[in-house]
């Protein structure tokens, strides 16, 4: 019995010119599910390897006792914080068990807010205590902002010539625009932390409607890079990340005020 | 024609079925709980015995006292700059909270391209330094410049204003200070030349608050 499929599809081509058609079909096909296939497999590897270094680097440290986990999280917590306050320079720090995010001088805190969504990537569900205490026993460092709003606008300005000049070029003020306000920064220690704005709840699960252009050209350079990973026979990466919500006004006062190599502070 | 538009479909679906894999499937997978088994293992023993829990809430105590210790007992105000509002603390207890303007962010280049002025609220910790009721102010050359006027020599009568300043001042060091306006209907924007500008009310509650000393903290 004849497939009837196979009958349409062929049927798209006419008789030779469409066998060389059919032939790429199946070629580009081919090739594209056996190399998705093993970029695929290699990427689930990568992050048991990511979680076999982070193990090896703290082989040999004495097991954390579970009943103790919280108070030495605690302890690392308040530890860091000092640490950080020893700097001239603002700092971060992210506390995702009480939900809050602050921003520190000093020690002191100068703003405060409370976190409204957040999600971890499974690496950071998975590690044990040492591990824990390797990646947040002392403040992060912030290698690399990117952000969908600028974080440091700066406005140049030509002195007029004269006072009439001066009178027209009265003070206009710019319309302000609905900006999405989405940033992310790659902290040492190979993690990124991504801070997105949103005026409620629901607007979080959405992740694709926030920093709009931004998004997209994340996603563009994500896939331009796994392509050529797979055309060099490059092994893929793996980043965890840690995705946190909070209300636009501050994810943008946050951005603002933190200097490009701040230090992050994280309780998990 | 038919066979170009036949190759065309079969890239597109080769490239949404590569992206969709990229951004959706292998994320997926990489996340899913079945990725990692075996690899993590709770902690096992009761640690290596040096730390107990009397000892541990003991330390974090400690380090809480010391952290605690770094917010002053005495007032201080916060600016932020991003938002423009301030808020003025005694402690850990807030006493007032308030908008006010902060630096352009501009930067002011002379018609000859020789002279570069730069307006912005710089951030970190700042101390007042000196307090002064009914100000007046002593013009800079940059706001000549800014007005499109030639700039008068050093001590010239044109340079001192009084009451732009407001009521009071409080001088923060390097030419920035927190004082009053007569440009009300700015206040909340980021309009100023770096100094922090308050309303008649909030700039005399800050005033007294605030010593010779105290701390503002700029982010």
């Amino acid at each position: 019995m004849k497939d009837h499929s196979d009958e349409g599809f062929d049927s798209l081509f006419e008789k030779k010119k469409s066998s060389g058609a059919k032939l790429f079909a199946i070629l580009f096909f081919g090739i594209i599910i056996v190399s998705t296939s093993v970029y695929t497999y290699l990427s689930v590897g990568v992050v048991r390897d990511r979680m076999l270094v982070a193990k090896s680097q703290v082989e040999g440290a004495a097991p954390v006792d579970p009943s103790l986990i919280d108070l030495m999280k605690e302890k690392a917590w308040v530890e860091s914080r000092l640490k950080m306050a020893a700097g001239d320079s603002v700092g971060l720090s992210i506390d995702l068990e009480q939900h809050t995010i602050q921003l520190e001088l000093k020690g002191v805190v100068v703003m405060n807010s409370k976190i409204r969504d957040f999600s971890t990537s499974g690496f950071f569900k998975r590690m044990d205590g040492n591990v824990y205490f390797a990646i947040f026993g002392s403040p992060l460092t912030i290698q690399k902002f990117e952000s969908s709003i600028e974080k440091n606008p700066f406005k140049v300005v030509i002195a007029p010539k004269n006072e009439a000049e001066a009178e027209a070029a009265v003070t206009k003020k710019d319309s302000i625009p609905d900006e999405n306000v989405f940033w992310t920064v790659k902290l040492d220690r190979d993690f990124e932390l991504n801070i997105q704005g949103i005026d409620s709840v629901a607007e979080s699960q959405s992740k694709y409607k926030l920093g709009k252009g931004f998004e997209f050209k994340r996603n563009l350079k994500n896939i331009v890079n796994s392509f050529e990973h797979i055309v060099k026979f490059k092994k893929p990466t793996y980043t965890p990340e840690i995705l946190i919500s909070i209300p636009e006004n501050e994810a943008k006062a946050i951005l603002r005020a933190l200097p490009r190599n701040a230090s992050v502070t994280i309780r998990i | 024609m038919r066979t170009f538009f036949i190759y065309l479909a079969i890239l597109v679906v080769g490239i949404l079925f590569f992206t969709s894999m990229v951004l959706f499937a292998i994320p997926a997978l990489q996340e899913s709980t079945l990725v990692l088994p075996g690899i993590a293992q709770g902690e096992s023993g009761s640690g290596d015995g040096t730390v107990n829990q009397a000892s541990l809430e003991k330390d974090i105590s400690k380090l809480q006292a010391k952290l605690d210790k770094l917010t002053p007992a005495d007032a201080y105000i916060i600016i932020n700059t991003s938002e423009n509002h301030f808020y003025l603390y005694k402690g850990k207890q807030l006493i007032r909270k308030g908008l006010c303007s902060t630096g352009k962010n501009e930067r002011l280049v002379s018609e000859e391209r020789n002279k570069e002025y730069v307006f912005y609220t710089p951030q970190g910790v700042k101390t007042v330094k000196g307090k002064q009721k009914n100000p007046v102010w002593a013009k800079p050359n940059w706001a000549f410049i800014e007005e499109g006027l030639p700039i008068p020599p050093p001590g010239d009568p044109s340079r001192f204003e009084s009451g732009t300043l407001g009521a009071y001042k409080l001088t923060l060091g390097d030419g920035y200070m927190i004082h009053g306006t007569i440009y009300k209907r700015f206040i909340g924007q980021s309009v100023t030349h770096g100094c922090v500008r308050l309303l008649d009310e909030d700039l005399e509650a800050v005033y007294n608050a605030l010593q010779v000393g105290s701390k503002v903290y700029i982010y």
